[in-house]
């Protein structure tokens, strides 16, 4: 496992992850993972349904205590009582599964939660920013999941936290309720925030992450910012071209690493993909040859993950 | 200042969500009652100013005390938990004793409501007349929910499911009901049988609250009974406390 550059030493860390264990029964759920999350920075846990993202984040709130292993957040030692009472006002949490009070409404839920952490309901103003204004006086029961959700949401951010946890903040959510979330996390993101958040959706974790750590059977198997990851992982990007007559000349050649399929040439290269695009096509119209398909992959996160766990992300049969 | 606005809240949102929009809540909490008051008084007895009565409305209304505390708050509880609503609650910086304070509350201001209903129809149709010293009255159906909600928590603390939790509370709140004097006079039992049913928080809490209210029995004759519930209360609070799970 490689992990990339280190991020910014001098730079204060707003969670510290060391060493973690959380067993239940036989089942190490969580199978040591080190991690730290700068204040101000985005950490995305990816990995598969199960891979032990929730129960890592749940020992950072609280909920979870660890087997082995230590957590702090914002120095704080969530195992401890007294510094988790210190750490409840600071700390906005989604969870996963949605959990409220079917018979409640938007209002009635968002003016207990701004009881609970004694500042002013401000609940028509939190469900405008999740896309939820309108809709004050419906009860849970009423609401689709993503538009739970989204209330979910609102409920982690009206106490201005300094840290928010998001586990699978998206999942279930339609495209709608998708954007407006990840408009919101980026949105907090400018504002500094430091946001933990957990997905098992690879367009999620690299739109949103600065920093990426892929989580496979409990345990980190990489962990850095998108492109770097991409860059270390991703593979060669390769051209395609089908054309009669077309062959690689030594210019070509020198580009990367040729092969033919029937009618059609690849090149996997190292270099920027667009100039040996420009380069093949340059070369293929100085031979005449007509261009009957042309394809151009960058590797992306995906093809990252899959070379770095040996899996894709969805369990297929 | 902040504590009580979290408790006043709390406790105004448990009233709306779990019982004013929940219209079947509502008919068991408030028909039901009255439909047990009615239905045994005429089973049990030769007419409406007969004895029955006057036995069962303060036996119904401390029924309605060990379902509150075993349904009411165990059930609840166990509800919460499985729907995830604890873990909610849990992150969020209220401390579990407003949470639990909002919750007897909740069931009390029922409780009161219940009992209001059952006296006055209890006054109005089978002509029970409450002459007990009303804080002497009030004193005693406190304590009794007290003590049936601590125990009621512990249901709550260690039934893993739903489903379980209502298992238990089914198997205790049945019988405990007519094995406590609520609905039938446990006289009728051989004496060795009645006495051991003495033995029992639920007997001593609904004799005493009967004795107290339609026979204006003197509270200070239950010392012993009093203390037993006293000591009852404490030991289901203790384990309640030793073993809840918010998740």
């Amino acid at each position: 496992m490689i992990r990339g550059d280190a991020p910014n030493s001098f730079a204060q860390r707003a969670i510290v992850v060391e060493g973690l264990v959380k067993r239940y029964g036989e089942l190490d759920a969580v199978a040591g993972i080190t991690f730290a999350v700068p204040c101000g920075t985005v950490f995305g846990l990816l990995g598969r349904n199960g891979a032990g993202k929730t129960t890592t984040l749940e020992c950072c709130i609280g909920i979870g205590r660890p087997t082995a292993g230590s957590v702090r957040v914002l120095g704080l030692d969530p195992t401890k009582p007294r510094d988790l009472s210190a750490l409840r006002p600071r700390i906005g949490v989604q969870l996963q599964a949605t959990s409220l009070p079917e018979k409640a409404n938007v209002r009635e839920i968002l003016e207990l939660y701004a009881a609970y952490y004694g500042i002013a309901s401000r609940a028509a103003e939190m469900a405008a920013r999740v896309g939820l204004d309108g809709t004050l006086d419906r009860q849970i029961a009423q609401m689709s999941g993503g538009e739970q959700q989204r209330l979910a949401l609102a409920l982690a951010l009206q106490h201005d936290p300094e840290v928010l946890f998001l586990d699978e903040p998206t999942a279930g959510m339609d495209a709608f309720g998708r954007r407006i979330l990840w408009g919101e996390v980026e949105r907090l993101r400018d504002g500094g925030k430091t946001i933990v958040l957990t997905t098992h959706y690879i367009e999620e974790a690299e739109r949103l992450s600065d920093r990426i750590c892929i989580v496979q059977r409990g345990r980190i198997v990489a962990e850095a910012a998108p492109g770097e990851l991409v860059a270390h992982y991703g593979g060669d990007a390769t051209v395609s071209i089908t054309a009669d007559g077309f062959a690689p000349d030594a210019a070509l050649q020198a580009l990367g690493v040729w092969t033919r399929t029937g009618a059609q040439w690849k090149l996997a290269t190292r270099g920027e993909p667009g100039l040996a695009l420009a380069a093949v096509v340059t070369h293929a119209n100085a031979l005449g040859a007509k261009i009957a398909s042309l394809d151009l992959h960058r590797p992306t996160l995906e093809d990252a993950f899959i070379a770095i766990t040996g899996e894709t992300i969805e369990e297929t049969g | 200042m902040r504590l009580l606005r979290m408790f006043l809240v709390q406790t105004k949102a448990n009233f709306v969500w779990y019982f004013r929009r929940d219209g079947e809540m509502m008919f068991w909490t408030l028909a039901m009652p009255v439909f047990f008051l009615v239905l045994f008084s005429f089973a049990f007895s030769s007419g409406p100013n007969s004895g029955s009565s006057r036995f069962l409305v303060p036996g119904i209304i401390g029924a309605q005390v060990l379902s509150s505390g075993f349904w009411g708050v165990g059930v609840m509880l166990a509800t919460f938990r499985e729907k995830h609503l604890l873990r909610r609650i849990y992150i969020t910086p209220m401390p579990p004793w407003v949470f639990f304070a909002s919750l007897v509350v909740y069931r009390m201001a029922l409780l009161a409501a219940q009992a209001t209903i059952l006296i006055t129809v209890g006054a109005l149709v089978f002509h029970v007349r409450i002459i007990g010293n009303p804080g002497a009255i009030l004193a005693i159906l406190l304590l009794g929910t007290a003590t049936f909600v601590s125990l009621g928590t512990i249901i709550g603390a260690l039934a893993r499911t739903t489903e379980s939790a209502n298992n238990i509370a089914s198997i205790l709140t049945v019988p405990l009901a007519f094995l406590s004097d609520a609905y039938v006079p446990i006289d009728r039992f051989p004496h060795a049988v009645s006495s051991a049913l003495r033995m029992l928080p639920s007997t001593q809490f609904i004799d005493t609250f009967r004795d107290v209210s339609v026979y204006g029995a003197p509270l200070a004759h239950y010392g012993v009974w009093i203390l037993m519930l006293v000591l009852w209360t404490i030991a289901g609070t203790v384990i309640s406390a030793r073993t809840f799970r918010w998740v």
